[in-house]
């Protein structure tokens, strides 16, 4: 190794360490920890006892055997593809027009807007869904039923979240969509405050109109961006479960047609009275494999190593 | 290149894995002198106090600590609260003996949910952060005995084998697993079909025989059926039935037992699907639901604002509820009839407007029953760590903690427990009490010899709740305790109870006939194949079986 070598070597340890470190405690040794304990025996959190208790793919073959089993694993699938594939569109566009109608309005009004969407996210999970459970309520106790049934528009209360599957897809798709969507309005206004405004000018000066400015510029230039919430939603979704998990518990959404599959692992490996972390490793490590080949797949579509590329011009 | 990037890993891992050691080594003291660390359990509890403080103060420790993990109603604090007086109880004997170390319950921790507090305790006990005391149900005491996270008491309770006794043996045998004895007893309950006596007026339904004629089982579901479907004709009633909700409730297994059936296999330690009494449950309950006698979406209805106003308003003709509904309703704002700010009923309301029978019989020929879920008081395996020198006086720690079990089961504390919160007592002494006129009105004034944290902490509830009626009523329902079943104390249990609540709610909404329902349940049991082994499906769903017959 020449001087120069050595030298850039010193720097880039100095400067990379700090993430090293992070990425090596807490995603690697957690990866790593979660394939071993899902060929272990682990259950009820006793370290001492299960963690050196091999069981090969027994875990593995279970769950898949659950899969093929399971007269409620369809619905499961079928759940998951209408959640993650209608949330994400909503997340993503939502976030997107939200930030594009904030936009073109002056800052005060558009931020304290802005405040008002990040709500849903900052409140705590189950205050949150609690405020939804008790609107989606499937009796007249359920605000949207008693405001309907004043109205005279119906009769008798409606059972929301027991109509399946679109009135079930249709909570929980509207309760994690809402949360959601913040996350694409602020990555989205600040790639838009990115943008020259000389370009905005021009186009005004033009004569384009609001619409015209953000299909040929603003747009365009939030590709990446784009590229990014898209792939980030999509991952969150298909493993997140709190919100879910509540509603379901609460008995506010049909069990078979309001559990994904992310909810599904855990229920099995967490939430039958039973703490089987060797099964929950196991159904993390396929999710996980999911989640990296769904990653994947979008990244490649997008062009991801586009880029990813070299900017041209000296270095 | 490559050799400095393995070295920079290697020395990250190091790093990982020394701040993992750094911490972990154990404390060393210099021994100067060898005190005794040993204690031999008598029977006679001052005698044993008097030793173990002897050798906590010979050993310098002056001070010992411990936390009290509870769970369940607002009304049942004292779970934990009888740990902080059996502390205060054992402090006024080493005080008057001149022996200067002190008990202290450094946290009394206190969650409704009792799954929660389960879950809870599971990932804290190996980390040594999880409660010394722990009650809970006693369905969780296999698994926390397996895993040996709890303390197996039998040698001591051999010393005070008197005190044993004097609890009702089924509830001591629910406290055992493989034979050994894991907890004692705190608490229990029955489960009554309430009946409301003005809707059974409105449709002339003698009650005043009724718990007399469940009991020789000639009232049986058919009747319940057919008086359901009177009330709900005739007007009295919008409903016939209400009944409790989810899994972890577990009343309507009630219906296995009524219909003769058994959920777990003594022989094979199994569970049990009993094919023919699980159709007849799903079919009583599809037929009330088709009726309109039982409401299709019982399971996912709310308890605060549905559940339990619809029964304390007068609108539903039954209830299968538990015991402990008697004060819950005087506690809590559930009535708001008339349309009036929500309240408590008052004692007298309670007991004018509700009877209460066993759970009848299936069909003739079968028994009545009730269920129980004896909650355990339990000590854990590591009670004492955070106490010095705890390696060395570790078996005098572990003593000192069953003393106070021993304590905390003082026939006035679990009495006070079981009329403040409408649970059962679980001895023989503290049922006595219960009927005690002078001892209930002292209670009522709090004239008792209790720690002030315990008084302050039960000061409203027993304003609400100590009252002769509600002292009535647990005497009136100790009975049924004789007809009582216990959900089986599996650590497979939860996930079998989960299939039938998915099968009760399909049933009831209509989604599924009650054939349909059984072959869920046997479909769903088979599809993990850990849970396949552990259940046997027994029989065979009846042909030309009629309801209501």
């Amino acid at each position: 190794m020449n001087k120069i070598n050595r030298e850039k070597f010193t720097a880039l340890s100095f400067f990379l360490s700090p993430m090293i470190l992070m990425v090596v405690l807490f995603y690697l040794v957690p990866l790593v920890m979660t394939v071993y304990i899902s060929f272990t025996r682990m259950r009820n959190w006793n370290v001492e006892k299960y963690l050196t208790e091999f069981v090969g793919f027994y875990n593995y073959q279970r769950l898949f055997y659950m899969f093929q089993h399971d007269p409620t694993f369809k619905a499961v699938i079928l759940t998951t593809v209408v959640f993650v594939g209608i949330t994400l569109i909503i997340n993503v566009f939502g976030g997107l027009a939200l930030a594009l109608a904030t936009f073109f309005i002056s800052e005060k009004p558009a931020s304290s807007f802005r405040l008002l969407w990040l709500l849903p996210r900052m409140s705590p999970i189950a205050v949150y869904s609690l405020v939804w459970y008790y609107f989606f309520h499937g009796s007249e106790i359920g605000t949207l039923n008693s405001i309907l049934m004043k109205l005279g528009v119906i009769s008798q209360p409606i059972p929301w979240g027991q109509t399946v599957p679109w009135g079930a897809w249709s909570i929980i798709i509207f309760v994690n969509g809402l949360v959601g969507v913040s996350f694409g309005m602020i990555v989205f206004t600040s790639a838009l405050n990115q943008i020259p405004k000389e370009l905005i000018i021009a186009a005004r000066v033009d004569g384009a109109s609001a619409w015209e400015i953000s299909r040929k510029i603003l747009i365009p230039l939030t590709k990446w961006h784009f590229l990014y919430v898209l792939t980030w939603q999509f991952l969150s979704l298909l493993t997140t479960y709190p919100h879910i998990f509540l509603l379901v518990q609460w008995d506010l959404v049909n069990k078979d047609y309001g559990t994904t599959l992310a909810l599904y692992v855990f229920n099995t490996a967490f939430g039958r009275g039973e703490q089987d972390q060797g099964l929950a490793a196991a159904a993390a490590v396929i999710l996980s494999i999911i989640g990296i080949i769904g990653g994947f797949i979008t990244l490649k579509v997008l062009q991801f190593e586009k880029m990813m590329k070299r900017p041209r011009g000296d270095f | 290149m490559k050799a400095r990037a393995v070295w920079l890993i290697a020395i990250l891992l190091l790093g990982v894995i020394a701040s993992g050691c750094i911490g972990g080594e154990k404390e060393t003291t210099t021994q100067t002198q060898a005190p005794s660390t040993e204690v031999q359990l008598t029977g006679d509890f001052t005698k044993d106090v008097i030793a173990i403080g002897k050798v906590l103060e010979q050993n310098g420790v002056n001070e010992v600590k411990f936390s009290a993990w509870g769970s369940g109603d607002p009304n049942s604090v004292m779970r934990v609260y009888g740990i902080v007086e059996a502390a205060r109880r054992i402090n006024k004997v080493w005080e008057e003996n001149g022996i200067k170390v002190k008990i202290v319950i450094t946290d009394t921790h206190y969650v409704a949910s009792f799954q929660d507090a389960y879950k809870e305790y599971l990932s804290k006990q190996p980390l040594g952060q999880a409660g010394d005391f722990f009650v809970n149900s006693y369905a969780f005491l296999p698994t926390l005995a397996d895993e040996g996270y709890i303390l197996d008491i039998t040698d001591y309770a051999n010393a005070y084998k008197s005190v044993i006794d004097d609890f009702y043996p089924s509830l001591v045998e629910a406290s055992k697993f493989n034979g050994r004895l894991y907890g004692l007893p705190q608490d229990t309950e029955a489960r009554p079909l309430y009946v409301r006596k003005d809707v059974a007026a409105k449709i002339g339904l003698d009650v005043s025989t009724l718990p007399e004629k469940v009991k020789n089982g000639e009232f049986t579901w058919s009747d319940v059926y057919y008086w359901a479907k009177k009330a709900k004709e005739s007007g009295a009633a919008e409903w016939g039935l209400i009944h409790r909700k989810g899994s972890a409730h577990p009343d309507l297994i009630q219906f296995i037992f009524a219909f003769g059936g058994k959920l777990y296999d003594e022989k094979t330690g199994k569970l049990v699907v009993d094919v023919p009494a699980v159709y007849k449950w799903l079919y009583v309950e599809w037929k009330f639901a088709q009726d309109g006698l039982l409401p299709k979406d019982i399971m996912s209805w709310d308890w605060a604002k549905q559940i339990h106003p619809t029964i304390v308003e007068g609108r539903t003709l039954f209830d299968i509820g538990g015991t402990w509904y008697w004060t819950e309703w005087q506690t809590k704002q559930y009535y708001a009839k008339g349309g009036g700010e929500p309240r408590g009923l008052k004692p007298e309301e309670v007991k004018e407007w509700f009877a209460y029978t066993l759970f009848p019989a299936g069909e003739k020929g079968d028994k009545p029953v009730t269920l129980s879920q004896p909650f355990v008081w339990m000590i854990n395996s590591k009670a004492g760590a955070q106490n010095p020198k705890y390696d060395e006086l570790k078996d005098v720690y572990h003593k000192l903690a069953f003393l106070m079990l021993i304590k905390a089961s003082d026939p006035d504390i679990n009495a006070i427990h079981s009329v403040i919160s409408a649970h059962l007592p679980v001895r023989k002494e503290a049922a006595k009490l219960i009927k005690d006129e002078k001892w209930l009105n002292d209670l009522k004034n709090l004239n008792l010899d209790l720690d002030q944290t315990v008084k302050d902490n039960i000061k409203d509830i027993v304003q609400a709740t100590v009252n002769p009626i509600n002292a009535q009523f647990l005497a009136d329902v100790s009975y049924m305790l004789e007809y009582t079943h216990l959900a089986p104390a599996h650590p497979k249990y939860p996930a079998l109870a989960d299939i039938f609540k998915e099968a009760v709610d399909k049933v009831l909404r209509g989604e599924m006939t009650p054939e349909d329902g059984v072959n869920y349940i046997i479909q769903k049991v088979k599809a993990d194949p850990e849970l396949a082994q552990n259940v046997e499906i027994v029989g065979e769903i009846p042909k030309d079986w009629k309801f209501p017959q």
